[in-house]
């Protein structure tokens, strides 16, 4: 999966990007971010009110900010076996927040989907082991870095060949996209004489090593030394290249005080000692994995694909009945005496199946609230895609089914002196319905799968968990069969049901 | 109301100047007619005629280009005539049947008395058994649409557009649609309400039927009124070319 990631991460090409995406479908994203720094020359209290030690922010005590994060990003956030984010990013917040009397409402979303939110003010600050830019400057006031990171190689286990930059001549390298990793791997690539392939993310580039089409990665020391504790059939085999460091981020010229605190807590974490532990449970000293059988990645992964299943379901269920009512009534629109009905039913179709879902996903969480100044939280943008889209597919349906019914049933009805709507109801309809019912089916494990995609703006769904369990573990094919398995569980069971009904009322 | 026919009643349709075009195609192209209460007409003619076009101009299935259609008294290119009451006074029955095949028969006769609160659903159901009756299909009550044979859809067909007590009834073709063996028993039902003393439009390719039941044959050719006349005088007497022509193809 991971398809959004195509619009890069943490390397320096990466907000660009992301701020063109936005830009594009919303003109509002750049506009806004352009005018920003001209506001903010005054930022320059950031560490002047800190001269001590023990220090604190005392405007921040008691309140609550929201801080967005990536989905899974390990050792820096990721989901331990009991569902809980942890990692460096998280321990270091949650502690600096107690240090500062603060507390942190924490948001998964994915990391360009943190900094989008981020942007529309849905959250106040981001923190997920994102690089301190002079491009991200312009938009956000980062905090005193709180980690050191830089890139290293990576081969296979077994690979006893492979051991310098020069011995990759001829092959080919794995790197995440958007990484540090790819910016070095291709800085040296025509001095070692070998290939650059970039792929989604770590997880995936670890496969293709393992899977033999790359004989080596490149990526950040921190990721990929919790990559190999974990099992991730790899070896580190280079020194840490000089890299970047990481920072807490703010918009531009907004919570200052939230900042100031940040920096507060980083420097008495680090002067009492908290800091060094927290690094070292993630990268000195990991807990070495050993590796299980599938039977306990089942059972492990089993409460947090469940929780995914009930949301996917409740996405679905929700996102059904809202898109049965516009299907209806759009539906009616279109076959209806009025044109301008007509053609505003015909509008919100071609609109709806005329546009990605992804996109309109995008949209409603990211873009919405930056025009309405209104946040709105996943599952609801989730929702209204779904159910605008879906709704679109069941007008088309519910027009196909009342035309599909004989003229001369609704004559036959008429002549009688029925009138319109009591002719729609008792005579017309229902027999609609009966044509309509394998299209309503279809639709419905459509929409199901449909929420998968919802992934992309960290709704928790099935999908989600699966890609939060793999990206921990590294165990993406069997995670993916368990959760594909699940998909296919589910529809089926649900079809079968629906068809059974079918056949019983739609004698 | 100043239309009278010959023997004084006030007439039951008044058709004045009917034209009806499908966007350029001008389909009806001037009808003027009167039919009195009791009265059976006959509407003959070739296909394409217009036939089907003029019976549904008659309860407004179809939108009226110019001209009007008088029925007991009421305009129906009025905008404020409430046309679904006086639909209730027209009944229609078609080539196709069109009964409704989610229902049983007796549902497809109920509906319309019980919806429009004529009826409480035992009075409709004990009207519905003897309509059923009136057609001899009293033991297919409770049959679906689709276990009944061509004549025993149109019976039931004809029972249903019985059901609002109508002073009015238009068939289209009644039994085209209908195996050879089958349309005697149609036509003997239309027989009957025709010596009932119903007010009939029928639209039919039986000429024998047309001359046994008709007080007056239409013959259209063209979308007008090409000749009409009793059917001594039709059938016997015609006088256009266009219809001694037809005739002579038909019969
Ligand atoms: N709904 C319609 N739209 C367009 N043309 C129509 C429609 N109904 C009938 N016509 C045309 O009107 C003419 C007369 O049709 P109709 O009244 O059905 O003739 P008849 O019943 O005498 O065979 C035909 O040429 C037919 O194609
Ligand atoms: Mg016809």
């Amino acid at each position: 999966m991971n398809v959004y990631r195509l619009a890069t991460r943490r390397g320096r090409a990466a907000l660009g990007a992301t701020l063109t995406i936005v830009a594009l479908f919303l003109g509002a994203g750049t506009a806004s971010a352009a005018v920003m720094p001209a506001a903010s020359s005054t930022q320059s209290v950031k560490g002047v009110e800190v001269p001590m030690a023990v220090a604190a922010a005392t405007d921040v005590k008691g309140k609550t900010f929201a801080v967005a994060t990536d989905t899974t990003f390990a050792p820096f956030e990721f989901r331990n076996g009991g569902g809980d984010l942890v990692g460096i990013d998280m321990d270091l917040l949650h502690a600096i927040a107690e240090n500062q009397g603060f507390s942190v409402d924490i948001k998964s979303l994915g990391f360009d989907a943190a900094l989008q939110a981020l942007q529309s003010n849905q959250v106040q600050g981001v923190i997920a082991g994102m690089s301190i830019t002079d491009k991200r400057k312009l938009i956000f006031d980062f905090s005193d870095p709180y980690f050191d990171s830089g890139v290293q190689m990576a081969v296979a286990k077994d690979n006893e060949t492979v051991k310098t930059y020069a011995d990759l001549k001829g092959k080919t390298v794995a790197v995440k996209r958007g990484t540090e990793g790819e910016t070095f791997a291709n800085s040296i690539k025509d001095a070692n004489g070998f290939t650059v392939k970039a792929l989604a993310d770590s997880a995936t580039i670890y496969d293709d090593v393992k899977a033999g089409n790359s004989v080596a990665v490149f990526d950040d020391y921190p990721v990929l030394a919790y990559g190999v504790s974990q099992n991730n059939g790899l070896k580190i085999v280079t020194p840490k290249e000089a890299g970047s460091s990481y920072g807490f981020a703010v918009n531009k010229a907004q919570n200052s005080d939230l900042l100031a605190a940040f920096d507060a807590g980083l420097a008495n974490l680090k002067a009492n000692g908290d800091y060094q532990k927290i690094l070292d449970k993630y990268l000195s000293a990991p807990e070495t994995a050993k590796q299980t059988s599938f039977f306990d990645l089942l059972v492990n992964s089993f409460p947090a694909l469940m929780k995914g299943l009930g949301m996917t379901l409740l996405a679905t269920g929700l996102s059904l009945i809202i898109a049965l009512v516009l299907g209806v009534v759009f539906g009616f629109f279109k076959v209806g005496e009025s044109r301008i009905l007509r053609i505003v039913a015909s509008i919100y179709v071609e609109i709806f199946r005329g546009t990605p879902l992804l996109v309109q996903a995008f949209f409603f969480y990211f873009g919405l609230p930056q025009l309405t100044g209104q946040p709105l939280d996943v599952l609801s943008a989730g929702v209204i895609t779904l159910s605008l889209n879906a709704g679109a597919y069941m007008t088309e349906i519910v027009r196909g089914g009342i035309q599909s019914v004989d003229p001369g049933q609704l004559e036959a009805s008429r002549s009688l002196g029925l009138g319109y709507v009591t002719s729609m109801r008792r005579v017309v309809v229902p027999q609609a319905i009966k044509i309509m019912t394998p299209s309503f089916i279809n639709q419905f494990v459509i929409t199901l799968k449909d929420t998968s995609l919802l992934a992309v703006i960290g709704f928790a769904e099935l999908t989600y968990q699966g890609q939060q369990i793999y990206a921990a573990n590294f165990r993406t094919g069997e995670t993916l069969l368990i959760v594909a398995a699940l998909y296919f569980i589910v529809i089926f069971v649900l079809t079968q049901l629906s068809n059974v009904l079918d056949r019983k009322f739609n004698k | 109301m100043s239309a009278t026919t010959e023997n004084d009643a006030p007439a039951k349709i008044i058709v004045r100047d009917l034209k009806k075009s499908f966007g350029a195609n001008e389909v009806l192209k001037g009808i003027n007619v009167e039919i009195a209460e009791g009265e059976v007409v006959c509407v003959i003619g070739p296909s394409g005629s217009g036939k089907s076009t003029f019976l549904r101009c008659l309860n407004k299935l179809e939108d009226i280009t110019a001209g009007s259609v008088t029925v007991d008294g009421y305009d129906l290119t009025d905008p404020t005539v409430d046309l679904n009451a006086v639909r209730q006074h027209i009944g229609m029955v078609f080539q196709h049947f069109n009964l409704f095949p989610h229902m049983s028969a007796l549902q497809n006769i109920m509906l319309a008395p019980v919806e429009l609160k004529k009826l409480d659903k035992a009075g409709a159901r004990a009207q519905g058994m003897d309509l059923l009756k009136r057609v001899d299909l009293a033991e297919k009550a409770d049959a679906r649409p689709a276990s009944l044979s061509g004549g025993q859809k149109q019976r039931v067909a004809i029972a249903r557009a019985l059901a609002m007590s109508p002073g009015i009834m238009l068939f289209d073709e009644a039994t085209s649609a209908l195996d050879p063996e089958m349309v005697g028993e149609v036509l003997q039902v239309i027989r009957d309400l025709a010596a009932e003393g119903m007010t009939m439009v029928v639209v039919t390719h039986e000429m024998g039927f047309a001359r046994e039941v008709a007080d007056r044959v239409i013959f259209m050719d063209g979308g007008v009124i090409c000749e009409q006349g009793t059917p001594e005088e039709i059938f016997s007497n015609a006088q256009q070319p266009r219809l001694q022509e037809f005739l002579a193809k038909v019969l």
